[in-house]
Formats: C-alpha cells, sequence, structure tokens
C-alpha cells in the first residue's frame, strides 16, 4: 500500500520534469499559432502511458488501481492551491473588475452559446435526445446533476450528457489551450479571452488562461484576475443560467429546428414507446 | 470528532503534497530556464499561504454545507477557497506579496498530471461514447467561448475599455 504511494509520487515528479524540460512548444499553422504549455504535455503523457495497450508492465503497477482513484479522489484537493492563488489575482483588481461589473455578468450568457451553436450541429448530424444532453452546457457537474435528475443517466439525454463529460474530461485542457491563441490572432482582446475563458471548468480556465498568459505575458494579472473574477461568477450564476435561460431556449430551438425537418414530436413518440 | 480530525489531516497532507509539488515543478522551470521566477524564502510563505486558504475554505465550505440556504450549501469547494482568498487578500497585502512569488505556472503542471492519471479508466469509456457526440462537443466548447468571447469584447467596447 505505502509503496504504491511512493512510486505514484516518484512517477508525477518524473512526469512534471518530462513536462517541464520539454517547455513550451510553437506550432504554426499559416495565420495562427498555437503553444503547448508544460501542462498540456503533463496531461498528455499521462494520458497516454495511461492507454489500455501501454499500460503493461512496470506502467501498469504505476496505474494501480488505488492510485488511479488516489487520483480522482484527492484531484479536486490538489487542485485547491490553484484556486487559492486565484483570489490573489483578483484582489488587487477587485475595483477595476468591479467598474466592468456588468460586463461580466452579460458576458456569462454566452455560455448559452453551447444552445446556439452545438444543438442545431447535433441536430444535422442526426443527434436527436441525446443532443439535449451533449448541448445543456460544458457537461460538468452542474449539467450533469440535472440531466441525470430529471431524464435520469441511462436515457439517451443521459448518455448525452455522460459523452461530453468524458471528452470534456479527456480533451477539454488540450481544446482550450488551442482555441485561445486562434482567437487571439483572429483578433479579439486579451482582457475578452480572459473573461471568456471563465467557462465553468477549473482546468479548462487554466488551459486558457495560462495560453494566453503565455502569449501576452505582460497582461499576466489582468488575464489571471478577469479569468478567476469570470469563473467565480460562473460558478454562483451557472445554475440559474441553465436552468432558467438554456433549457428553456433550447426547447425552444429544439421544437423550431425538429419540426421544420418534418419529423414531428420524434422524442415524445421515442418516449412514449419506452 | 476524531474520524473527523482524520480527515482533515489527510486533507491536509495532500494539500501540503500538492504545495511541495508546485515548489519541485518551480525549481526544474529554473534549471531549464534561469531567468524564471527565483525560489526565495517568500516563495516558502507563499506557498504556506496557498496552503493555509485551501485548508479554511475546505472548513468553510463544509460549514456551509450544514446552512439551510441552498446555493450556499451547493456552492463548490473550489469556489470557497477562491473566496477566502480573495477576502484574506484583500485585508492583507502580504498575502498577495507572498503568492506573488508563487510561479503560476508551476501551479499548473503538478494538477494536470493528477488529473491525466486520475482520468485514465475513462479511455475505455471513450469507445461507448459516439464519434457524432465528438464533433458536437467541439461545437459546444467552441459555442461557449465564442459566445463569451463575442459579449465581452462588445461589453468593453460600451464601457470604453
Amino acid at each position: 500500500m505505502k509503496r504504491n504511494y511512493v512510486i505514484l509520487l516518484v512517477f508525477a515528479l518524473i512526469v512534471i520534469t518530462a513536462a517541464e524540460m520539454i517547455g513550451t512548444q510553437s506550432l504554426s499553422f499559416g495565420a495562427f499559432s498555437v503553444s503547448l504549455l508544460p501542462l498540456a504535455f503533463a496531461i498528455l503523457i499521462t494520458m497516454i502511458l495511461g492507454l489500455p495497450f501501454v499500460r503493461k508492465g512496470f506502467i501498469k503497477k504505476i496505474y494501480s488501481k488505488v492510485n488511479v482513484q488516489f487520483s480522482s479522489k484527492y484531484l479536486i484537493f490538489i487542485m485547491l492551491p490553484l484556486m487559492a492563488r486565484y483570489g490573489a489575482d483578483v484582489a488587487p483588481q477587485l475595483k477595476e473588475i468591479l467598474n466592468v461589473g456588468w460586463v461580466f455578468i452579460a458576458q456569462e450568457l454566452g455560455n448559452l452559446g453551447t444552445v446556439l451553436l452545438g444543438l442545431p450541429v447535433a441536430l444535422l448530424i442526426g443527434l436527436r435526445r441525446e443532443a439535449i444532453g451533449a448541448t445543456l452546457g460544458l457537461g460538468r457537474e452542474g449539467e450533469l446533476a440535472y440531466i441525470s435528475e430529471k431524464y435520469t443517466l441511462e436515457s439517451k439525454e443521459g448518455q448525452g450528457v455522460l459523452s461530453l463529460y468524458i471528452i470534456g474530461t479527456l480533451f477539454g485542457t488540450i481544446f482550450f489551450s488551442l482555441i485561445a491563441p486562434i482567437m487571439l490572432d483572429i483578433g479579439f482582446r486579451v482582457e475578452a479571452l480572459a473573461m471568456a475563458s471563465g467557462v465553468g471548468s477549473a482546468s479548462m480556465m487554466t488551459a486558457s488562461s495560462a495560453t494566453l498568459i503565455e502569449r501576452v505575458p505582460e497582461m499576466e494579472s489582468t488575464i489571471l484576475g478577469y479569468a478567476a473574477a469570470s469563473q467565480l461568477l460562473t460558478s454562483f450564476l451557472g445554475t440559474f443560467t441553465m436552468v432558467f435561460l438554456a433549457v428553456p431556449l433550447q426547447r425552444f430551438l429544439y421544437n423550431k429546428l425538429t419540426k421544420t425537418k418534418k419529423q414531428p414530436e420524434v422524442p415524445a413518440d421515442v418516449r412514449a414507446a419506452e | 470528532m476524531s474520524v473527523q480530525l482524520n480527515k482533515y489531516f489527510k486533507y491536509g497532507l495532500v494539500i501540503l503534497l500538492s504545495t511541495a509539488l508546485i515548489l519541485f515543478t518551480q525549481q526544474i522551470k529554473l534549471l531549464k530556464d534561469p531567468a524564471s521566477t527565483p525560489v526565495e524564502w517568500m516563495t516558502i510563505m507563499g506557498l504556506l499561504t496557498l496552503w493555509l486558504f485551501s485548508m479554511i475554505g475546505v472548513l468553510l465550505s463544509d460549514l456551509m454545507k450544514k446552512t439551510p440556504i441552498k446555493i450556499l450549501q451547493e456552492f463548490p469547494m473550489l469556489g470557497w477557497v477562491a473566496v477566502t482568498s480573495l477576502v484574506l487578500c484583500m485585508c492583507f497585502d502580504f498575502f498577495v506579496e507572498a503568492i506573488g512569488y508563487v510561479d503560476f505556472l508551476a501551479i499548473t503542471t503538478p494538477i494536470l498530471t493528477f488529473a491525466g492519471i486520475s482520468v485514465v479508466d475513462r479511455l475505455v469509456d471513450l469507445r461507448k461514447t459516439s464519434w457524432k457526440v465528438g464533433i458536437v462537443a467541439v461545437f459546444v466548447f467552441t459555442g461557449t467561448y465564442v459566445g463569451s468571447a463575442l459579449l465581452s469584447e462588445l461589453g468593453l467596447f460600451l464601457a470604453n475599455k
């Protein structure tokens, strides 16, 4: 038991060292350049080594049941110092942030973009009830709780939100460390992107804001302050935005879009049949 | 009561491990690039501050679970730690200064290392998800990010910032 944890710790130290030694790597695609930070390499290395066909022999020992369980059970506690750091980033700028406080509140509505952009695409490629679960929000704990309460996780809606949850957990940080610099290259202001970083998942917010800092290092304190403030606001308002805005909007759009395709009441029929 | 204390002792140790890993990462960063954030006495003070705020946040989160107000009960532990830190940093400049000696990126690498280890058993679940949801995920993530960025851009423009 003890030996297990020692192996885990040594492994973590090796991965951190490797990720830091790889350092920040920039890749250019035409007009866009993205940079992968050590944090992205850390999650890539640990995930690749954990792939079922790689996880053999000694690596299997590192990824023992106890160690994987320890990591997922205590991940939230390992993240706490990061959250404490965010408080220190917001504090010196609180006045400035409150000055544009309404902008922070207004941009919370941007989280409805999951429905506005995601739902039409989901319906277009043929998803129906899964689309309800998969586009209500980012598919983090809030949406998971809401969908499982309303439809259960075994339902089609539940499968949709669970799939999104898994995909987000695995690829969310990588995705946000790629999209942030692309948006910067498109011409968005770094302050606006910092605010947008507070999407509701701490690791996705960190990936986005860290990548922005890499690109605009002189704005570090503003980026961290804005991202953290927006993230805090999302934790407070997220549930309300979901229940009072995202759910009705989704229902409205769903009915509108499925009707025009001459597939009336498909979900109701399916539900009745079950 | 002793079970309770035992629980907090465990949390305290895990958070201490986390701060120790941050120190390690900052040192490695320094080896790779001598111009990065140095490791000084104040760095240790900063890490202790982060540990302290985390512990206060954990206790606060447990206390709030006992209040009758639903929104306070459900507010995440991560949020309580940030709020604790925000309030105490507003009161004492020392905390802001000390935390400033801790390199931001050095905090993130250890977290993502453990995040990676924690999700490996879900890699198998990926087979259960349909590729369609994978495509939708890209648009869902882009939707929330671009949506918020557009509104922020507009808001900041209107605020003349």
